[in-house]
């Protein structure tokens, strides 16, 4: 069964590694380039590091660290490539303000597209190789512009690319508890 | 019968302004004076019902002014045409015996308030 | 009218007023016989009175006009108060406190006025003798009457001969947007002597003549007229927010003179006492952190344009605008200074509540106290003085119960029986010193030293304790060394909670004690949180900062003595040995770095007697800095109390002193 949640939800699809994945435009609070980072001592590898936005503090997670750490085989693309997503994620132990939101930011390769979900857009489907189904709360197929293959996609319908919808706070959650 | 109005002010711009907003709510300006001394001769000849008075004038100043008038007629109802920053100076004139004041840049339904306090 | 905006200010406005009343109780019960306490303490409770009627708390403004009552019966009968009296007095106090705190929350109706009928008898009881018996009552309301006195509530006759009839209350509020609210004021008070005299105004009519005019005022209105005619006329003045007609009331207050005689202002911020109105307005510590950030992103671009700047007039730019550039930072800066400013706020705001604490402590525990402070003017930011309440009262506390001996103790010893605490704050290079000193027997060293081998916090082996180590000893939780558990100072718990919260604050405790002659402890602070000095270290690519409160001096390592100290590198540093941390290794900076340069730098932090050598690379400049939170990931090294933003946008962490130590 699909999440219901996102039932009429717009997504942000972008490409980490080999694959591509999404995110709800929702918990997107805006889409940056590269921001050098200051690394944190302690802080397990998947955190690239702190970044400024605007005056604020955030911790940025490294997405291929995350989503692919196996792909060690492929190049990875130069430091400064890609963007920062700035993602507003639930946190369990409330914040400062009270919202029980945490501002985090999140490395991508690219960012491909925003797609609404329509009735056919998702299904349930878990299982996909080498993807922790923990992570996975849909997996949903798009129209390949022109019909072109892009980067991504993980094989499937012609014409049409797949990408996974991320749960953020499983991805996120672990890493920000302190 | 509309009442009548004697405006004091070295500013004609004021005084253009103030006569405005009088006669569009049916009152009649019978006089205008630019100085406090000319303000004190002209209430003795037209006996208005009621003065607006500028604070800062020429030769004699509007609190003076109030306190001659006053002195003449007890009964004489001034609204003071102040500014921001003229507090002390306004507190003195209704000391001096104005009966209320407005406050530059006047709203005409602030103006016709303070007046219609003054004449009723 | 939505009042509820105005509840916030009402209840710092009247905490303001009782903890000056709380000081001249205190004054006056040192010394019965002086006649300036009664008159601040009149002027205090009416001040609130007027304001708990505006904001429409009944039951607040009744408890304080009956006190003011009793006052104002003290203050005319001019006789030296009993004890009972003060201490009343004092309950009164607590009373009407307690009462604005629940109207605030919205729970009026729970206040204990229990108070109340202690007060009026009081105030019957100090009635002037001379006056003619069948006087109506002093209670203001309509209250069912002692059965001597006549029974009809009106009219009520004034003890004071020059002057009698039946006056009320009455309070207006000019609408605060109204321009020239002085001349309003003026205006309603023309109105209102049309129906007789008014007496008790306040503020002073010459205070109409001030901006500061805040647009309130209350007089009594000597006038047998219904209050619903006497607010329409007012009303008439136009401009009129409010207007609130008391019941009537008798007259009894200084009619000869018709307006409160202002004594002794007991706040330097003429809070309660001062007859002008203060020029401060409050404002919310979101606003000012806010702000705080602003100022932090402008210092960032501030860098930014620096260098654009650079880059332009290089290219063969106009060179003018480096002067903008310059104009711009010099603003910024300044800017930042008065934010900071503006959070600073004077110990007393928290001072003050103190010897009333000392004093009901030491009444409880039959101990004689007497208790100063000293540096009331000082200033830290608001936030961190916020915090330092409840430590402090901890330790004042602690003071009284274990530092001061019992006068006949103190007799015993040849010392005064009196003992003395002192509360002093100091302003330090860039931190605020606090201490709180005793002359009291001092702690026993033998006897925590004994036990901390009984529980085993220190090694058999040791003979005596440092007071560095002493404080170790007696801030670990539970240690308690109480010979009795008294219901003052509890089980010897919370010292280390104290200790906690100071260090929280980025703060340090000291301790020095010596048997027979007292205790001290110091408390040692950074003025703010929110900016502070700081060292940027570099630790191979990577910058660190370091605030400037807790380094005392920094060396060069190869060019001092080195040893080792249980295990670790140290050096040694005017014969004292001083552990080392290299920061490398502790950070786990990555060989990515060049290796270390030869000689390296020493940064010496010091906290209270602990002193540590950090070892870094390299120091880059000496710099302001804007503390900033950050969300630590799991796992973060607990070394760092924040981060901020360099000039070139990117963020450097904060290193912690007391994580270092």
């Amino acid at each position: 069964m699909i999440d219901g949640s996102l039932v009429s939800a717009r997504l942000l699809v972008f490409r980490v590694g080999t694959l591509a994945w999404a995110a709800e435009v929702d918990q997107v609070r805006e889409i940056l380039p590269r921001l050098p980072t200051t690394r944190i001592p302690g802080a397990p590898p998947v955190v690239a590091g702190l970044v400024n936005v605007r005056g604020t503090l955030v911790t940025v997670v490294e997405g291929w660290r995350a989503l692919a750490p196996t792909e060690t085989s492929q190049p990875r693309p130069p430091e400064d490539a890609g963007s920062t997503l700035i993602l507003e994620v639930a946190s369990g132990n409330g914040t400062k303000d009270g919202s029980g939101k945490k501002l985090v930011g999140f490395t991508v390769d690219e960012v491909i597209d925003m797609v609404a979900v329509g009735d056919t857009t998702l299904e349930d489907r878990g299982g996909l190789p080498g993807v922790d189904p923990t992570l996975v709360r849909a997996v949903g197929r798009r129209n390949r512009p022109g019909g072109a293959g892009g980067g991504a996609g993980g094989g499937g319908e012609s014409g049409k690319d797949l990408f996974i919808v991320l749960d953020l706070a499983a991805l996120l959650g672990p890493v920000l508890t302190t | 019968m509309s009442h009548t109005v004697l405006v004091c002010d070295d500013a004609i711009f004021m005084r253009t302004m103030i006569t405005d907003i009088l006669a569009q709510a049916g009152f009649e300006v019978v006089g205008e004076a630019e100085t406090g001394t000319q303000a004190v001769e002209k209430y003795r000849q037209l006996k208005p019902d009621l003065v607006t008075m500028d604070i800062v004038m020429p030769d004699m100043g509007g609190i003076d002014a109030v306190r001659e008038i006053v002195k003449q007629d007890p009964d004489a109802k001034i609204l003071m045409c102040s500014a921001m920053g003229q507090q002390a100076l306004v507190v003195e004139a209704i000391q001096a015996g104005a009966k209320d004041f407005v406050v530059k840049p006047f709203q005409p339904s602030r103006v016709l308030e303070a007046v219609q306090r003054v004449l009723g | 009218m939505d009042l509820s905006q105005y509840a916030e200010l009402f209840l710092a406005e009247s905490r303001e007023h009782l903890s000056a009343c709380n000081q001249l109780l205190l004054e006056w019960e040192r010394n019965p016989a002086a006649l300036q306490p009664v008159g601040g303490l009149f002027r205090a409770v009416h001040t609130i009175k007027g304001m708990a009627a505006t904001m429409g708390y009944g039951r607040v403004a009744d408890l304080a006009h009956r006190m003011e009552n009793l006052l104002d019966q003290l203050r005319r009968g001019g006789k030296t108060p009993s004890d009972e009296i003060i201490q009343l007095l004092f309950r009164a106090t607590d009373a009407l406190e307690k009462s604005v705190t629940v109207a605030v929350a919205g729970r009026e109706r729970d206040a204990d006025l229990s108070v109340l009928e202690a007060i009026d008898d009081a105030a019957l009881q100090f009635r002037p003798a001379a006056q003619p018996s069948g006087l109506a009552r002093l209670r203001p309301e309509p209250a069912p009457a002692p059965a001597d006195e006549p029974s009809s509530s009106a009219p009520q006759v004034s003890a004071d001969a020059t002057k009698s009839g039946p006056t009320r209350a009455v309070h207006v509020v000019i609408r605060p947007e109204a321009p020239l609210k002085g001349g309003r004021a003026m205006l309603v008070l023309k109105k209102a002597e049309r129906f007789g005299a008014v007496h008790r105004l306040q503020p002073p009519s010459a205070a109409f003549e001030s901006d500061d005019f805040d647009g309130r005022l209350e007089f009594e209105l000597e006038t047998s007229a219904a209050p619903s005619d006497i607010e329409q006329a007012l009303r008439g003045a136009g401009d009129v927010e409010r207007v609130v007609v008391g019941a009537a009331a008798i007259d009894e207050a200084v009619i000869t003179t018709g307006e409160i005689p202002v004594t002794g202002a007991p706040n330097p911020a003429g809070g309660a006492g001062g007859g002008a109105r203060s020029r401060h307005i409050r404002v919310d510590l979101r606003r000012l952190d806010t702000l705080m950030d602003l100022i932090g992103e402008l210092v960032t671009e501030r860098g930014r344009l620096n260098d654009l700047a650079a880059r332009w007039i290089g290219r063969g730019g106009d060179p003018e605008i480096d002067d903008v550039a310059i104009q711009i930072s010099r603003l910024s800066a300044d800017l930042q200074n008065e934010i900071i400013q503006a959070r600073m706020t004077p110990v007393w705001q928290v001072f003050d509540r103190f010897p009333r604490l000392v004093r009901d402590v030491g009444r409880q525990l039959g101990k004689q106290v007497s208790f100063r402070v000293e540096g009331k003017e000082i200033e830290l930011d608001r936030e961190i003085l916020d915090e330092l309440g409840d430590p402090l009262v901890h330790l004042l506390r602690n003071a009284v119960d274990h530092g001061i001996e019992p006068p006949a103790e103190r007799k015993r010893l040849k010392k005064n029986p009196e003992g003395e605490i002192v509360l002093a704050a100091v302003r330090e290079r860039s931190s605020v010193a606090i201490s709180i000193s005793d002359d009291g027997r001092g702690i026993d060293r033998a006897k925590i030293l004994e036990k901390a081998k009984r529980e085993g916090v220190v090694g058999p082996h040791v003979e005596s304790l440092s007071d560095d180590q002493l404080l170790r000893v007696l801030a670990r939780p539970g240690f308690s060394t109480a010979e009795a558990v008294t219901s003052v100072s509890g089980r010897g718990v919370g010292i280390d909670v104290a200790m906690t919260r100071i260090r929280a604050l980025g703060g340090s405790i000291e301790i020095r004690t010596q048997a027979g002659k007292g205790t001290a402890f110091v408390l040692r602070l950074p003025v703010t949180l929110a900016i502070v000095r700081a060292l940027i270290a570099a630790v191979g690519q990577e910058r660190y900062a370091l605030p400037l409160t807790y380094v005392a001096e920094t060396v060069e390592y190869g060019t001092t003595p080195t040893t080792t100290m249980e295990g670790r590198d140290a050096i040694v540093l005017r014969d004292r040995v001083v552990p080392l941390v290299d920061l490398r290794k502790l950070l786990g900076t990555n060989g990515a770095a060049a290796s270390p340069p030869p000689r390296r730098p020493v940064i010496v932090l010091e906290m209270g007697e602990r002193r540590v050598g950090i070892v870094v690379d390299g120091m880059l400049s000496q710099q302001e800095i804007v503390v900033k939170g950050f969300d630590a990931p799991q796992g973060t090294l607990p070394v760092f109390s924040g981060a901020t933003i360099m000039g070139d946008g990117v963020p450097a962490l904060i290193l912690d002193a007391a994580g270092l130590v």
